[in-house]
């Protein structure tokens, strides 16, 4: 196991690679990484409306995709009830299906 | 006998349509809900809006939102209807009581839990609550608390 993860390290940049044995056993992303938590969850909302277009816009940035919840942060269940709102917004033209 | 439910339909009539064509058409969905044992809730007019694309050679519309209880056989006529309407170009009806019960539901259980907390004398806001979505995070004061 730990000569698996010292190879694996090894393969990567020389530099970063060696200031990381330094901290040993911590996974790379966790520098970064800060806890995302569902919007929906937090401010309450409990029924996501298809009409608010002003709270479905930020979850369909520049190409009008809809953000996974892995970027996101959205919980399973928002992300699902989202999901719908923003489709049925589409189809009433009130969000793009696409936007170039 | 089928049982009767909350719908929401919004329809987007043409911009060509002057102010005398969208109200008949009001009063025309209105006369189809009461016909069949419904009832109208809510009309709102939200008036002329952009498009978020075209439909058809369209890039306006005026939108206009009924709320009303019926059966679905309304439902259904009332789809048929809008869809062969000409000045309709775009409509989407759908049911939406369960959606406000369980949103309902989840305000009370909420405000239940707050309320147990506050006879126990705790604040509002519990951390047990908070943990259950950042438990990896980087609030390291909480875990230590904890120890």
């Amino acid at each position: 196991m730990a000569e698996e993860r010292g190879s694996r390290h090894s393969s990567g940049p020389k530099g970063r690679g060696g200031s990381r044995g330094a901290e040993k056993g911590g996974p790379r992303r966790s520098m970064f990484r800060r806890r995302k938590v569902c919007k929906f969850c937090t401010d309450k909302i409990d029924f996501i409306d298809y009409k608010d277009v002003k709270m479905l816009q930020p979850f369909i940035p520049e190409r009008a995709k809809i953000i996974p919840r892995r970027i996101s942060g959205v919980c399973a269940m928002h992300q699902r009830k989202l999901q719908t709102a923003i489709k049925r917004a589409r189809l009433l033209a009130m969000l793009p299906y696409v936007t170039d | 006998m089928s049982q009767k439910r909350l719908y929401e339909l919004i329809y987007i009539v043409s911009p060509d349509a002057t102010e005398q064509a969208i109200a008949e058409l009001h009063t025309q969905v209105d006369a189809i809900v009461t016909r069949l044992n419904g009832e109208l809730v809510k009309t709102e007019n939200w008036g002329r809006r952009r498009l978020a694309y075209r439909i058809g050679k369209h890039r306006e519309g005026t939108y206009v939102l009924e709320v009303f209880n019926g059966t679905g056989e309304l439902t259904k006529e009332l789809d048929r209807r809008l869809k062969v309407t000409d000045s309709v170009i775009r409509h989407l009806l759908v049911r939406v009581d369960e959606d406000l019960k369980t949103a309902e539901r989840d305000r009370a259980r909420r405000q239940a839990e707050i309320d147990a907390r506050v006879a126990k004398g705790l604040p509002p806001l519990g951390q047990g609550r908070r943990r259950m979505h950042d438990d990896a995070g980087d609030d390291d004061d909480n875990d230590r608390a904890e120890v």
